[in-house]
Protein backbone atom coordinates (compact mmCIF):
# COMPACT_ATOMS: atom_id res chain seq x y z
CA UNK A 1 0.00 0.00 0.00
CA UNK A 2 1.03 3.11 -0.74
CA UNK A 3 1.33 4.68 2.52
CA UNK A 4 4.23 2.47 3.32
CA UNK A 5 6.36 5.04 0.69
CA UNK A 6 5.46 7.99 2.52
CA UNK A 7 5.35 6.48 5.83
CA UNK A 8 9.36 6.58 6.48
CA UNK A 9 11.75 8.83 3.64
CA UNK A 10 15.42 8.70 3.79
CA UNK A 11 16.38 12.95 3.76
CA UNK A 12 19.33 13.02 2.01
CA UNK A 13 19.26 16.77 3.29
CA UNK A 14 19.22 15.83 7.06
CA UNK A 15 22.20 13.80 6.04
CA UNK A 16 24.11 16.37 4.94
CA UNK A 17 22.96 18.90 7.66
CA UNK A 18 24.74 17.01 10.47
CA UNK A 19 28.48 16.70 10.10
CA UNK A 20 28.46 20.15 9.14
CA UNK A 21 27.21 21.20 13.31
CA UNK A 22 29.56 18.39 14.91
CA UNK A 23 32.56 19.80 12.43
CA UNK A 24 32.15 22.89 14.50
CA UNK A 25 34.80 22.30 16.80
CA UNK A 26 37.51 20.94 14.64
CA UNK A 27 38.71 23.75 13.00
CA UNK A 28 38.07 25.16 9.25
CA UNK A 29 39.71 22.47 7.09
CA UNK A 30 36.63 19.86 8.23
CA UNK A 31 34.13 21.88 6.77
CA UNK A 32 35.73 21.40 3.31
CA UNK A 33 35.07 17.89 3.08
CA UNK A 34 31.77 16.95 1.85
CA UNK A 35 29.17 15.54 4.58
CA UNK A 36 29.08 11.41 4.31
CA UNK A 37 25.14 10.60 3.65
CA UNK A 38 23.26 8.55 6.23
CA UNK A 39 22.99 4.78 5.90
CA UNK A 40 19.71 4.77 4.12
CA UNK A 41 20.97 7.09 1.25
CA UNK A 42 23.93 5.44 0.23
CA UNK A 43 21.45 1.84 0.84
CA UNK A 44 18.76 3.45 -1.46
CA UNK A 45 21.30 4.50 -3.91
CA UNK A 46 23.04 0.88 -4.41
CA UNK A 47 19.27 -0.72 -4.67
CA UNK A 48 18.77 1.83 -7.49
CA UNK A 49 21.85 1.18 -9.25
CA UNK A 50 20.88 -2.82 -9.06
CA UNK A 51 17.49 -2.77 -10.48
CA UNK A 52 18.80 0.29 -13.08
CA UNK A 53 21.13 -2.70 -14.06
CA UNK A 54 18.47 -5.27 -14.27
CA UNK A 55 16.30 -3.16 -16.38
CA UNK A 56 19.04 -2.27 -18.95
CA UNK A 57 19.43 -6.70 -18.75
CA UNK A 58 16.06 -6.69 -19.61
CA UNK A 59 16.03 -4.31 -22.51
CA UNK A 60 19.14 -5.93 -23.81
CA UNK A 61 17.32 -9.08 -24.05
CA UNK A 62 14.61 -7.61 -25.29
CA UNK A 63 16.61 -5.95 -28.59
CA UNK A 64 18.39 -9.22 -28.69
CA UNK A 65 15.37 -12.14 -28.66
CA UNK A 66 12.68 -9.82 -29.09
CA UNK A 67 10.26 -13.39 -29.37
CA UNK A 68 10.29 -12.71 -25.40
CA UNK A 69 8.15 -10.22 -25.17
CA UNK A 70 5.29 -11.70 -24.10
CA UNK A 71 7.12 -13.83 -21.36
CA UNK A 72 9.55 -10.51 -20.32
CA UNK A 73 6.77 -7.39 -20.19
CA UNK A 74 5.16 -8.04 -16.93
CA UNK A 75 8.77 -8.78 -14.83
CA UNK A 76 10.44 -5.76 -16.52
CA UNK A 77 7.00 -3.54 -15.54
CA UNK A 78 7.67 -4.47 -12.03
CA UNK A 79 11.00 -3.48 -11.92
CA UNK A 80 10.36 -0.72 -13.35
CA UNK A 81 7.93 -0.37 -9.80
CA UNK A 82 10.55 -1.16 -7.61
CA UNK A 83 12.94 1.72 -9.16
CA UNK A 84 9.95 4.08 -8.50
CA UNK A 85 9.48 3.12 -5.11
CA UNK A 86 13.11 2.89 -4.23
CA UNK A 87 13.25 6.63 -6.29
CA UNK A 88 10.43 7.49 -3.64
CA UNK A 89 12.70 6.93 -0.64
CA UNK A 90 14.97 9.85 -1.77
CA UNK A 91 14.64 13.37 -1.38
CA UNK A 92 17.29 15.13 -2.92
CA UNK A 93 17.20 19.02 -2.41
CA UNK A 94 17.67 21.51 -5.22
CA UNK A 95 21.38 22.32 -5.41
CA UNK A 96 22.36 19.98 -3.17
CA UNK A 97 24.83 17.51 -2.08
CA UNK A 98 25.49 15.24 -4.89
CA UNK A 99 24.24 11.37 -3.74
CA UNK A 100 26.63 8.70 -3.03
CA UNK A 101 28.01 7.19 -6.69
CA UNK A 102 26.88 3.46 -5.98
CA UNK A 103 29.88 0.65 -5.61
CA UNK A 104 27.20 -1.90 -7.00
CA UNK A 105 29.27 -4.50 -9.54
CA UNK A 106 27.58 -5.11 -12.46
CA UNK A 107 25.05 -8.17 -12.22
CA UNK A 108 25.68 -9.84 -15.48
CA UNK A 109 29.23 -8.79 -17.82
CA UNK A 110 28.58 -11.74 -20.19
CA UNK A 111 27.11 -10.31 -23.63
CA UNK A 112 23.38 -11.25 -24.38
CA UNK A 113 22.46 -15.14 -25.60
CA UNK A 114 20.98 -14.99 -28.42
CA UNK A 115 18.59 -18.06 -28.17
CA UNK A 116 15.79 -18.05 -26.40
CA UNK A 117 16.27 -20.64 -23.70
CA UNK A 118 19.65 -19.18 -23.06
CA UNK A 119 18.59 -15.63 -22.71
CA UNK A 120 15.79 -16.27 -20.39
CA UNK A 121 18.83 -18.36 -18.37
CA UNK A 122 20.88 -14.97 -18.30
CA UNK A 123 17.98 -12.79 -17.23
CA UNK A 124 17.67 -15.74 -14.22
CA UNK A 125 21.03 -15.41 -12.83
CA UNK A 126 20.47 -11.50 -13.41
CA UNK A 127 17.17 -11.98 -11.33
CA UNK A 128 19.14 -13.88 -8.43
CA UNK A 129 22.07 -11.97 -8.48
CA UNK A 130 19.40 -8.71 -7.85
CA UNK A 131 17.73 -10.29 -5.31
CA UNK A 132 21.07 -11.54 -3.34
CA UNK A 133 22.72 -7.81 -3.55
CA UNK A 134 19.65 -5.97 -1.85
CA UNK A 135 19.57 -8.27 0.70
CA UNK A 136 23.47 -7.97 0.98
CA UNK A 137 22.39 -4.05 1.85
CA UNK A 138 19.37 -5.74 4.49
CA UNK A 139 21.60 -4.88 7.76
CA UNK A 140 22.09 -1.11 6.76
CA UNK A 141 18.55 -0.07 6.10
CA UNK A 142 16.55 1.42 8.54
CA UNK A 143 13.49 -0.29 8.96
CA UNK A 144 11.07 0.86 6.28
CA UNK A 145 13.96 0.49 3.57
CA UNK A 146 14.87 -2.49 4.98
CA UNK A 147 11.08 -3.95 4.60
CA UNK A 148 11.00 -2.42 1.08
CA UNK A 149 14.40 -3.99 -0.14
CA UNK A 150 13.44 -7.63 1.62
CA UNK A 151 10.09 -7.65 -0.62
CA UNK A 152 11.50 -6.48 -3.62
CA UNK A 153 14.43 -9.33 -3.08
CA UNK A 154 11.27 -11.65 -2.75
CA UNK A 155 9.80 -9.87 -5.51
CA UNK A 156 12.88 -11.09 -7.59
CA UNK A 157 12.80 -14.55 -6.96
CA UNK A 158 10.20 -15.46 -7.97
CA UNK A 159 10.93 -13.95 -11.35
CA UNK A 160 13.42 -16.17 -11.32
CA UNK A 161 11.23 -18.95 -11.01
CA UNK A 162 9.04 -17.75 -13.96
CA UNK A 163 12.59 -17.46 -15.80
CA UNK A 164 12.94 -21.00 -14.98
CA UNK A 165 9.83 -22.21 -16.61
CA UNK A 166 9.19 -20.27 -19.56
CA UNK A 167 6.26 -21.94 -20.73
CA UNK A 168 3.46 -19.50 -19.53
CA UNK A 169 1.10 -20.74 -16.78
CA UNK A 170 -1.35 -19.71 -18.09
CA UNK B 1 6.73 -0.61 22.65
CA UNK B 2 10.52 -1.53 23.56
CA UNK B 3 12.93 -3.89 20.83
CA UNK B 4 12.12 -6.95 22.97
CA UNK B 5 8.62 -6.46 23.03
CA UNK B 6 8.63 -5.57 19.23
CA UNK B 7 10.90 -8.75 18.60
CA UNK B 8 8.02 -10.52 20.23
CA UNK B 9 5.27 -8.99 18.64
CA UNK B 10 6.89 -9.67 15.03
CA UNK B 11 7.74 -13.20 15.88
CA UNK B 12 4.18 -13.67 17.24
CA UNK B 13 2.38 -12.42 14.17
CA UNK B 14 4.53 -14.61 12.01
CA UNK B 15 3.30 -17.75 14.30
CA UNK B 16 -0.15 -16.67 14.06
CA UNK B 17 0.18 -16.43 10.15
CA UNK B 18 1.62 -19.80 10.26
CA UNK B 19 -0.87 -21.32 12.45
CA UNK B 20 -3.31 -20.47 10.24
CA UNK B 21 -1.85 -21.68 7.42
CA UNK B 22 -1.66 -24.96 8.70
CA UNK B 23 -5.47 -25.25 9.07
CA UNK B 24 -6.17 -23.69 5.64
CA UNK B 25 -3.52 -25.83 4.12
CA UNK B 26 -5.64 -28.67 5.18
CA UNK B 27 -8.96 -27.61 4.10
CA UNK B 28 -6.87 -26.50 0.71
CA UNK B 29 -5.67 -29.90 0.63
CA UNK B 30 -8.69 -31.66 0.58
CA UNK B 31 -10.58 -29.93 -2.99
CA UNK B 32 -6.96 -30.56 -4.96
CA UNK B 33 -5.84 -33.53 -6.69
CA UNK B 34 -2.34 -34.32 -8.67
CA UNK B 35 0.84 -32.17 -8.42
CA UNK B 36 -1.66 -29.75 -6.38
CA UNK B 37 -2.32 -31.47 -3.84
CA UNK B 38 1.41 -32.95 -3.80
CA UNK B 39 2.38 -29.33 -3.37
CA UNK B 40 -0.61 -28.26 -0.91
CA UNK B 41 0.91 -30.94 1.32
CA UNK B 42 4.42 -30.40 0.83
CA UNK B 43 3.91 -26.46 2.00
CA UNK B 44 1.59 -27.82 4.66
CA UNK B 45 4.50 -29.72 6.24
CA UNK B 46 6.79 -26.54 5.83
CA UNK B 47 4.67 -24.53 7.42
CA UNK B 48 4.46 -27.08 10.27
CA UNK B 49 8.14 -27.03 10.62
CA UNK B 50 8.12 -22.89 10.34
CA UNK B 51 5.32 -22.91 13.02
CA UNK B 52 7.97 -25.08 15.79
CA UNK B 53 10.89 -22.80 14.52
CA UNK B 54 9.17 -19.63 15.59
CA UNK B 55 7.75 -21.55 18.44
CA UNK B 56 11.21 -22.24 19.94
CA UNK B 57 12.32 -18.91 19.13
CA UNK B 58 9.38 -17.40 21.15
CA UNK B 59 10.29 -20.00 24.12
CA UNK B 60 13.82 -18.74 24.02
CA UNK B 61 12.78 -14.79 24.70
CA UNK B 62 10.67 -16.24 27.61
CA UNK B 63 7.38 -15.30 25.54
CA UNK B 64 4.39 -17.66 25.57
CA UNK B 65 3.55 -18.68 21.79
CA UNK B 66 0.36 -18.09 20.21
CA UNK B 67 -1.65 -20.90 20.40
CA UNK B 68 -3.65 -22.48 17.29
CA UNK B 69 -6.93 -21.66 16.97
CA UNK B 70 -9.35 -24.71 16.61
CA UNK B 71 -10.92 -23.37 13.57
CA UNK B 72 -10.27 -20.48 11.21
CA UNK B 73 -13.10 -18.43 9.35
CA UNK B 74 -11.93 -18.45 5.73
CA UNK B 75 -11.97 -15.03 3.53
CA UNK B 76 -14.01 -17.56 1.28
CA UNK B 77 -16.04 -20.60 0.86
CA UNK B 78 -13.95 -23.27 -0.29
CA UNK B 79 -15.68 -26.36 -2.26
CA UNK B 80 -14.05 -26.30 -5.34
CA UNK B 81 -9.82 -26.87 -6.02
CA UNK B 82 -10.38 -23.43 -7.74
CA UNK B 83 -11.12 -21.70 -4.22
CA UNK B 84 -8.02 -24.49 -2.87
CA UNK B 85 -5.67 -22.75 -4.65
CA UNK B 86 -7.01 -19.48 -4.07
CA UNK B 87 -7.17 -19.90 -0.29
CA UNK B 88 -3.57 -20.95 -0.79
CA UNK B 89 -2.12 -17.66 -1.95
CA UNK B 90 -3.84 -15.89 0.10
CA UNK B 91 -2.29 -18.00 3.14
CA UNK B 92 1.30 -17.14 1.91
CA UNK B 93 0.06 -13.78 0.89
CA UNK B 94 -0.56 -13.38 4.64
CA UNK B 95 2.79 -14.53 5.65
CA UNK B 96 4.99 -13.09 3.40
CA UNK B 97 3.38 -9.97 5.21
CA UNK B 98 3.97 -11.17 8.70
CA UNK B 99 7.49 -12.24 7.91
CA UNK B 100 8.03 -8.72 6.32
CA UNK B 101 7.31 -7.26 9.84
CA UNK B 102 11.36 -9.12 10.93
CA UNK B 103 12.43 -7.04 8.34
CA UNK B 104 12.59 -3.77 10.27
CA UNK B 105 13.57 -5.28 13.09
CA UNK B 106 17.50 -4.35 14.74
CA UNK B 107 19.26 -7.44 14.90
CA UNK B 108 20.68 -8.74 11.69
CA UNK B 109 19.93 -12.11 12.09
CA UNK B 110 16.04 -11.79 12.74
CA UNK B 111 15.96 -9.67 9.65
CA UNK B 112 17.77 -12.16 7.38
CA UNK B 113 15.48 -14.89 8.87
CA UNK B 114 12.58 -12.60 7.87
CA UNK B 115 13.66 -12.10 4.84
CA UNK B 116 14.35 -15.62 3.97
CA UNK B 117 10.05 -16.26 5.28
CA UNK B 118 9.09 -13.56 2.83
CA UNK B 119 10.95 -15.46 0.43
CA UNK B 120 9.67 -18.83 0.71
CA UNK B 121 5.79 -17.54 1.23
CA UNK B 122 6.31 -15.18 -1.80
CA UNK B 123 7.75 -18.20 -4.25
CA UNK B 124 4.68 -20.53 -2.84
CA UNK B 125 2.20 -17.95 -3.85
CA UNK B 126 3.81 -16.95 -6.85
CA UNK B 127 3.44 -20.41 -7.60
CA UNK B 128 -0.04 -20.49 -6.73
CA UNK B 129 -1.14 -17.74 -8.55
CA UNK B 130 0.64 -18.25 -11.72
CA UNK B 131 1.76 -15.07 -11.57
CA UNK B 132 4.20 -12.13 -9.99
CA UNK B 133 4.47 -9.81 -7.57
CA UNK B 134 5.71 -6.44 -7.63
CA UNK B 135 6.05 -5.71 -3.56
CA UNK B 136 5.34 -9.50 -1.92
CA UNK B 137 4.17 -8.88 1.39
CA UNK B 138 4.14 -4.82 1.38
CA UNK B 139 1.04 -4.59 -1.41
CA UNK B 140 -1.14 -7.09 -0.27
CA UNK B 141 -3.64 -8.36 -2.69
CA UNK B 142 -7.35 -8.11 -1.58
CA UNK B 143 -8.17 -12.37 -0.77
CA UNK B 144 -10.91 -12.99 -3.62
CA UNK B 145 -12.18 -15.78 -5.78
CA UNK B 146 -10.25 -15.45 -9.23
CA UNK B 147 -14.00 -14.55 -11.72
CA UNK B 148 -14.28 -18.01 -13.89
CA UNK B 149 -12.51 -17.46 -17.39
CA UNK B 150 -10.10 -14.49 -16.14
CA UNK B 151 -7.10 -16.08 -16.32
CA UNK B 152 -4.96 -12.77 -15.76
CA UNK B 153 -2.87 -11.69 -13.17
CA UNK B 154 -4.31 -8.11 -13.47
CA UNK B 155 -2.21 -5.19 -11.77
CA UNK B 156 -1.02 -5.04 -8.35
CA UNK B 157 -3.90 -4.77 -5.96
CA UNK B 158 -3.26 -2.12 -3.27
CA UNK B 159 -5.91 -3.07 -0.33
CA UNK B 160 -5.54 -5.16 1.94
CA UNK B 161 -7.60 -8.09 3.31
CA UNK B 162 -8.53 -8.87 6.54
CA UNK B 163 -6.74 -11.40 8.59
CA UNK B 164 -8.04 -14.83 8.53
CA UNK B 165 -8.13 -15.21 12.02
CA UNK B 166 -8.31 -13.01 15.10
CA UNK B 167 -6.00 -14.32 17.71
CA UNK B 168 -7.44 -16.39 20.47
CA UNK B 169 -7.42 -15.43 23.60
Amino acid sequence: MARDATRRRVLAAAAAALPLVAAGCKGISVLGSPPKAAPGVTVATEAIAVETQLIAHYGAVLRTVPGLAGTLRPLLAQHHEHLARLRARLIVPPGGQPLPRPRATPLLTAPVPGTSAAALGYLRHAENAASAALLAHLAAAPPSLAELLASISASEATHALVLTTPATHR
Amino acid sequence: MNSAQGVVAALQGALAAENSAVYGYGVAGAHLAGARRVAAVRNWVGHENARDTLTAMLAARGAQPVAAAAAYELPFAVHSAAAAVALATVLEDRLAAAYLGLTGLADPALRAFGARGVRTAALRAAAWRGSTLAFPGLDVPAARLPSRGSGSPGPTSPALGSPTSSHPG
